[in-house]
């Protein structure tokens, strides 16, 4: 049996500040990978990012909040990662940024596309430092092509990339996502490339640059609808939450008793009707002709809907859920984040919220990582890491300077 | 250059797929990534298969659609597991594979003596990964989702929809719940993959749908960790504990430009913003130097929000976006997924692929890579295959079943 962790001794130096590629290296780092962070001195706004904690106590608002290192947000998403902090205009701090480089195996960043090139640290200019390094960008658009100077953040790829345009009702604006659904995807598609790129080295010896536009990722998540359009002609829009193919109903969400709740319900077919109606104590309308076929039930959605809800509204919304799965009807409660964190029985089971200890936050609550390695688990080791945190021990334990030499560094201020 | 010819990262990996809706996008990231993917359906077809739309408007199983795009560059056969023979081929296809990923309920591969402990008495070093609703194990194990209540249970639904609460939540389209547990069922099926590297040993990746959707939701669980309080769904914007200005605006051309937003701006670059509103004569009483005053534009949000709407009204939606991104404003443009296929900057960078479609005479253009990998290219390797397409090839070619028997096979509906 081989010790440690599945990416023990893989070195990654990662540039990216905002979430896309801080959620990619989480993953990697969640399973072992030395993720060492590089910031620049003066903090950067998204380790400023509420909610807030410290020593255990949370923080009502920003006024109290006197240090870069206390941020939940911040913590969530960098947690068993390394820090430093670095002057790369100077010399001596960019110097010391490409020994670094020369000995690791991966660089992320998720820049825009021309800040890499503008440090001197291009991929050709990786590559001379380390002919194996696995690089990775993640712009919004990409490195290349005429459009790579539009800047962007998650609910922007989303919308360039039609996702926003694909959510919410017909006959309403676009509801869109309501949070960087991309820079979850942009991270998944960035693990995704740092996975089989190792692979491919592993193989070969070869690293490679990989180059990820997230609008291109994000489009090609509703790629069913593109081909349909590329090979019929046909567009469709956002439908809410019915569904065309294959034709369900009743399948949406509907209101439950109390303030906001809802419950989500999909039904196939006749049996999961009869299912539905037998749930309901068979009441009158469901016996309406209308109702009685798939497509019956799919023309008169409408109607349909309205019956149901006046059913479901005033039922409590777990019960419901209970219920209706006790007859073979898929159906779940819109889950809200604290409906998650203190009721989820299967996630309070399955252990998916975890502490780390912060020097400065204190014991505090992140999300565990979905994959579940039986032989070689994910670990939670440490919170994020405080601003500079690990400079100079990484410039003393990796590149074998002294304490003098750090001493000095510290002191003209390029750590 | 033709992605056939050439070698993609995991371009060695045998994957065999047991076909399932919910599975087929993890077995894509892996097929377009170089791996030999081969999917095993029932005879006559995995129900997928009759998911429309369809090329050519009338349902068959070789012409669905969303079956063509999840199911690239794999190899398709015939199977019924649950008769004897078919599983003595199924064990030796497993013999000679690197990776099994499956989506069957709890207990289901074990109950027919198929489950990891068997297949790893053989082949110690098999991966394995079952992709289910909730995971192996938990009170919630058994119960039935669609891809919308995935969405639902999951969080990302409770965090979408618009300001107006009588309109229930919405779930983004595209089936996400299944591309975010893709993605998440793919990381730790490479993280096996590379960990057998060194351990010589496989082990079984329990992937739960409602794990890896709880960890796709962004502010939604950090609010509800550190506060215990649910984010509020608004229109085309981040969902907040506390409301927040809108920023999705309607243009004159009835497109919408995202992402609009100012109080983070610095004061040179409000100064810019004004002078491009001013340029039309809209800039209203912006100039006024106390709006130099962060505090005092956060204050005034509601005023300067109407100028820019009016601003909007009178210019098209890609001309607000070019403008604002011209200041260096992360605006956004609202944009319909078809758009990005004609954009010109997917085809600087060669965005979408041409796939051949042989059998009928045509080729279509596909959603390309989501990552450019510069030494071993993404590629759609071949057209999804038909129902049973390789069943000679696989099983007779290299199983090194006699024709005889599979044509005997296929008569008592094994394969």
């Amino acid at each position: 049996m081989a010790g440690g962790q599945v990416f023990s001794g893989l070195r990654i130096i990662d540039f990216s500040w905002w979430v896309a590629g801080p959620h990619a290296t989480r993953i990697l780092a969640d399973f072992g990978a030395e993720v060492i962070k590089i910031e620049t001195k003066t903090p950067h706004v998204y380790r400023m990012n509420g909610p807030w904690r410290k020593h255990g106590i949370a923080l009502a608002n920003q006024s109290q909040v006197d240090s870069p290192n206390l941020s939940g947000t911040f913590n969530n998403q960098n947690r068993n990662k390394l820090g430093m902090a670095l002057d790369v205009k100077d010399p001596r701090g960019m110097a010391h940024l490409r020994s670094l480089i020369a000995l690791s195996d991966v660089v992320i960043e998720n820049f825009s596309s021309r800040v890499m090139e503008s440090w001197g640290l291009g991929y050709d200019q990786l590559r001379a430092l380390n002919p194996a390094i696995i690089y990775v960008s993640l712009a919004g658009m990409g490195h290349w092509g005429r459009d790579r100077d539009i800047q962007t953040m998650g609910p922007i790829v989303q919308a360039l990339s039609g996702l926003t345009w694909m959510s919410g009702f017909p006959d309403l604006p676009p509801a869109g996502w309501g949070y960087s659904y991309m820079d979850h995807l942009g991270g998944y598609a960035a693990a995704t490339a740092i996975v089989s790129a190792l692979y491919y080295r592993e193989q070969t010896g070869q690293g490679q640059w990989v180059d990820i536009s997230q609008t291109e990722v994000g489009n090609t998540l509703l790629g069913a609808e593109v081909l349909e359009y590329t090979v019929t002609g046909n567009t469709r829009t956002r439908n809410g939450n019915r569904l065309e193919h294959p034709a369900a109903a009743p399948h949406g969400a509907y209101r439950c008793a109390g303030d906001d709740r809802w419950i989500a319900i999909s039904v196939f077919n006749d049996q999961e009707w009869q299912a539905l109606c037998e749930a309901m104590g068979q009441p009158e309308w469901t016996r309406d002709p209308r109702f009685a076929t798939p497509s019956g039930r799919v023309a008169h959605q409408d109607d349909l809907d309205r019956f149901l809800e006046g059913w479901t509204c005033s039922q409590e919304d777990y019960a419901l859920m209970e219920l209706l799965q006790g007859h073979g009807i898929a159906a779940g409660v819109v889950q809200n984040g604290v409906d998650r964190f203190l009721r989820d029985p299967q996630l309070k089971e399955r252990g998916m919220f975890v502490t780390v200890e912060h020097p400065e936050m204190g014991t505090s609550p992140v999300e565990a990582v979905p994959i579940r390695l039986p032989e070689a688990p994910a670990t939670y080791r440490r919170g994020a890491p405080l601003l500079g945190e690990h400079s100079a021990e990484v410039l003393s334990r990796v590149l074998g300077l002294t304490p003098e030499e750090i001493g000095m560094l510290a002191q003209d201020g390029v750590i | 250059m033709n992605p056939r010819q050439t070698v993609g990262p995991l371009t060695g990996l045998r994957v065999v797929e047991l076909a399932d809706e919910k599975l087929q996008y993890c077995g894509k990231l892996f097929a377009d990534l170089g791996a030999d993917v081969i999917k095993i359906e029932q005879p006559g077809g995995d129900p997928a298969r009759r998911i429309g739309p369809f090329y050519g408007g009338v349902p068959h199983p070789d012409r669905s659609i969303p079956f063509w795009y999840d199911n690239t560059s794999k190899r398709g056969i015939t199977l019924n597991l649950a008769a004897s023979d078919a599983q003595r081929l199924f064990r030796s296809l497993i013999q000679r594979s690197d990776v099994l990923l499956e989506a069957r309920p709890p207990g289901y591969l074990p109950g027919l003596g198929l489950g990891y402990e068997e297949l790893s008495q053989e082949h110690p070093r098999l991966v394995m990964t079952s992709l289910t609703p909730f995971g192996q194990h938990g009170p919630w194990k058994d119960l039935k989702i669609s891809e919308l209540v995935s969405m639902a249970l999951g969080g990302p639904m409770a965090s979408c929809g618009y300001d107006d609460h009588s309109v229930p939540p919405v779930r983004g389209g595209g089936g996400q719940g299944w591309h975010v547990a893709g993605h998440y069922a793919f990381l730790g099926t490479m993280m096996a993959v590379l960990r057998r590297q060194a351990s010589g040993r496989g082990q079984w990746v329990d992937c739960s749908i409602h794990e890896a959707l709880s960890c796709t939701t962004e502010g939604a669980a950090v609010a509800a960790m550190y506060e215990q309080k649910p984010v509020i769904r608004q229109t085309g914007r981040h969902a907040t504990v506390t409301p927040s200005a809108p920023s999705q605006i309607q243009c004159a051309d009835g497109r919408y430009v995202a992402g609009v937003g100012w109080l983070r701006v610095t004061d040179a670059t409000w100064e810019q913003l004004v002078a491009w509103l001013g340029r039309d004569g809209m800039a209203m009483d912006l100039g006024d130097p106390r709006y130099r005053d962060v505090a005092v534009r956060a204050a005034e949000a509601g005023h300067i929000g109407e100028v820019l709407e009016a601003y909007c009204l009178t210019h098209t939606a890609e001309e607000v976006f070019r403008g604002a991104q011209a200041l260096g404003l992360t605006w956004g443009l609202v944009r319909s997924p078809y758009e990005v296929v004609h954009d010109p900057h997917s085809q600087d960078r060669g965005y979408t692929v041409r796939v051949e479609h042989e059998d009928l005479g045509q080729s279509f253009q596909y959603p390309g890579a989501p990552y450019v990998f510069g030494v071993s290219p993404w590629g759609v390797r071949r057209r999804a295959p038909h129902v049973g397409e390789h069943n000679e090839e696989v099983y007779c070619g290299e199983l090194g079943l006699p024709k005889e028997r599979l044509t005997l096979l296929a008569e008592y509906g094994a394969i």
